[in-house]
């Protein structure tokens, strides 16, 4: 089981890889979405909001939220420090991503051009 | 914290009976008809309908117990294994985009019935094409349209039935005699075709604002949905000859024009295109995800992953639904022979359903104290029942008609063939190894596989 903590260092480290990536930011600057990070093991929420292509991380839930992510505290962290890819956890029930099926595979492109395969 | 939870009923019931109404329904009511004596379709269809209740309250405890859009996937592989789940989910798709092809084949003839100039074949590469590009572009059809389509749809073919009815002044030729029992199962196990999709719903389970919603929505919907069939196909076999009926790939033109004439024609077209395109919309999407999705976990070969870096949707295999609609369609538009994609569809729809009651009582013995806040009541004679009923329903439609047989058995062959051969590859070759980016302390698993000496 990954804390609270651990899951904001691995937002932050996602969040350092994509502000890297200039090709990203200007692929996503139409793609304004907010997400919130879901543990269903521990108490833990944090919002993932993209802004004209910046991507800001803050804890807590949002008012609203376009798309949700929710895991164990592990897949999580796992997930935002790029050890695994969405798909896997996905398909295996793990991990639960509510949102329009075109949202889910652009957070999974998100991730793909951050930490490759 | 709440999640977000704007769904309400009415929109679940229209998703679920809106994936469920499409142009190639009519095809297979007027089939459940050409089974039975007199006007008896409404019995086998009620019938359909109400096994169809019980398969969706399965589908309700599998989604309250693994609420996802992995769906069938998810149910199977956590009640059986991986490899079955993954054989029986890639049948499921190939039989979807037969359901797209025999839809296009008859939407087409519908176009075609109406402005006999335009060829067949120009309306079904038109529709492809139009349909393709709102995916690749990823334009969604938006939920009030949806609903305003599966509504005014339903309203729209029970009031074509009540004029129909009213010119035959209500008066119909044997009612309650179906004739023979087997001709009847047959004409159930058809009739399943009517409902396929309703539970395509499932994944709205977290989006919905009270859990019981997509349960009580998709019970609703195939409950309309039944009186809706039922009274629509009556209302066709006695208003029109049934030899015309049956002879036509869209009975329901033949219907339209013999009831109102060129303005029932025109209103048919109307319906017709509003049904099927939600359907080849939910078609394209849900096959397209998953052939992406399979490809990202290399079940399929990683070019089916490929994304439009402009409009971030799975070009590759949204194109390859695309052919593979395309060319279905006109393997149909040849031999004519789209009954057996109805029939194929029911068949595997069966299966399904005979695996979602098999995978309730399976996963109650296996996960006992797992959540689950929808539970079908009456332990596990519903499911068992569903179970059984399906599989039989199977066996009908496959010893009725031996090409459904033989296409099934030999892509159930083929998939278990690759799923234990080909993916294992694939997996190998392409599935990356790296050591892991994690830059925090592995977490020890409390006494985890620990040997106490």
């Amino acid at each position: 089981m990954a804390s609270h903590e651990e899951i904001t260092a691995s937002l932050l480290a996602f969040q350092e890889g994509y502000n890297k990536n200039e090709r990203l930011k200007i692929m996503n600057r139409d793609w304004d979405r907010v997400v919130l990070v879901q543990a269903n093991d521990i108490p833990s929420q944090h919002t993932l909001e993209l802004r004209n292509g910046e991507l800001s991380v803050r804890e807590g839930a949002p008012p609203r939220a376009d798309l949700t992510v929710i895991a164990d505290s592990e897949t999580l962290a796992d997930l935002f420090y790029g050890d695994i890819t969405p798909t896997e956890p996905y398909m295996n029930g793990t991990l639960k991503i509510i949102g329009s099926e075109d949202d889910i595979v652009r957070l999974d492109f998100i991730s793909l051009m951050i930490w490759g395969e | 914290m709440g999640l977000k939870r704007v769904l309400t009923l009415r929109t679940v019931v229209a998703t679920s009976a809106g994936l469920t109404l499409a142009s190639s329904s009519f095809v297979a009511a007027v089939q459940v008809a050409g089974f039975l004596a007199g006007d008896t379709a409404w019995l086998a269809i009620l019938t359909g309908g109400l096994l169809c209740l019980g398969a969706a309250s399965c589908f309700s405890e599998l989604n309250s117990r693994l609420p996802s859009a992995a769906g069938i996937r998810l149910y199977f592989s956590r009640a059986f294994n991986d490899r079955l789940a993954l054989t029986v989910s890639l049948l499921y798709m190939a039989v979807v985009m037969g359901v797209v092809g025999a839809e296009s084949y008859v939407l087409a003839s519908v176009l075609n019935s109406a402005l006999p100039a335009v060829p067949p074949l120009i309306w079904i590469v038109a529709m492809f094409l139009v349909v393709t590009g709102m995916n690749i572009r990823g334009i969604k059809i938006a939920g009030t349209f949806q609903d305003l389509i599966t509504y005014g749809l339903m309203g729209s073919l029970l009031v074509l039935a009540f004029i129909a009815l009213g010119r035959v002044g209500f008066q119909l030729t044997a009612p309650l005699a179906p004739g023979g029992i087997l001709t009847f199962i047959n004409a159930v196990a058809v009739g399943v075709f009517l409902f396929v999709g309703f539970e395509w719903v499932t994944p709205l389970a977290e989006e919905v604002t009270h859990s019981r919603l997509v349960s009580r929505g998709m019970l609703l919907a195939v409950g309309l949905l039944s009186v809706v069939y039922a009274l629509f196909t009556v209302a066709m076999t006695a208003s029109t000859p049934r030899e015309a009926l049956v002879a036509s790939p869209a009975p329901q033109m033949v219907f339209a024009r013999t009831v109102l004439g060129s303005a029932g024609v025109f209103w048919m077209v109307v319906l017709s295109l509003a049904a099927s395109i939600t359907t080849f919309n939910a078609g394209l999407i849900s096959v397209s995800r998953f052939i992406y999705a399979s490809a990202r976990e290399y079940v399929l070969p990683p070019v089916f992953s490929r994304l439009s870096m402009r409009f971030f949707t799975p070009w590759v295999a949204i194109l390859t639904v695309f052919a593979a609609g395309v060319t279905i369609s006109l393997v149909v538009l040849a031999t004519h022979r789209y009954l057996v994609l109805v029939n194929l569809a029911a068949a595997m729809e069966s299966v399904v359903y005979a695996l979602a009651g098999l995978a309730v009582i399976r996963l109650r013995q296996k996960e006992p104290q797992a959540k689950c806040p929808y539970r079908v009541k009456g332990g596990v004679f519903i499911p068992a029942l569903t179970s059984l009923v399906f599989a039989g329903l199977a066996v009908a439609v496959m010893f009725t008609d031996f090409y459904v047989s033989l296409y099934l058995l030999a892509g159930f062959a083929i998939l278990w063939w690759y799923v234990h051969q080909v993916v294992p590859a694939l997996k190998s070759k392409y599935q990356p190894r790296r050591p892991a980016r994690r830059r925090r302390p592995v977490a020890e698993p409390a006494d985890a596989g620990c040997e106490k000496t």
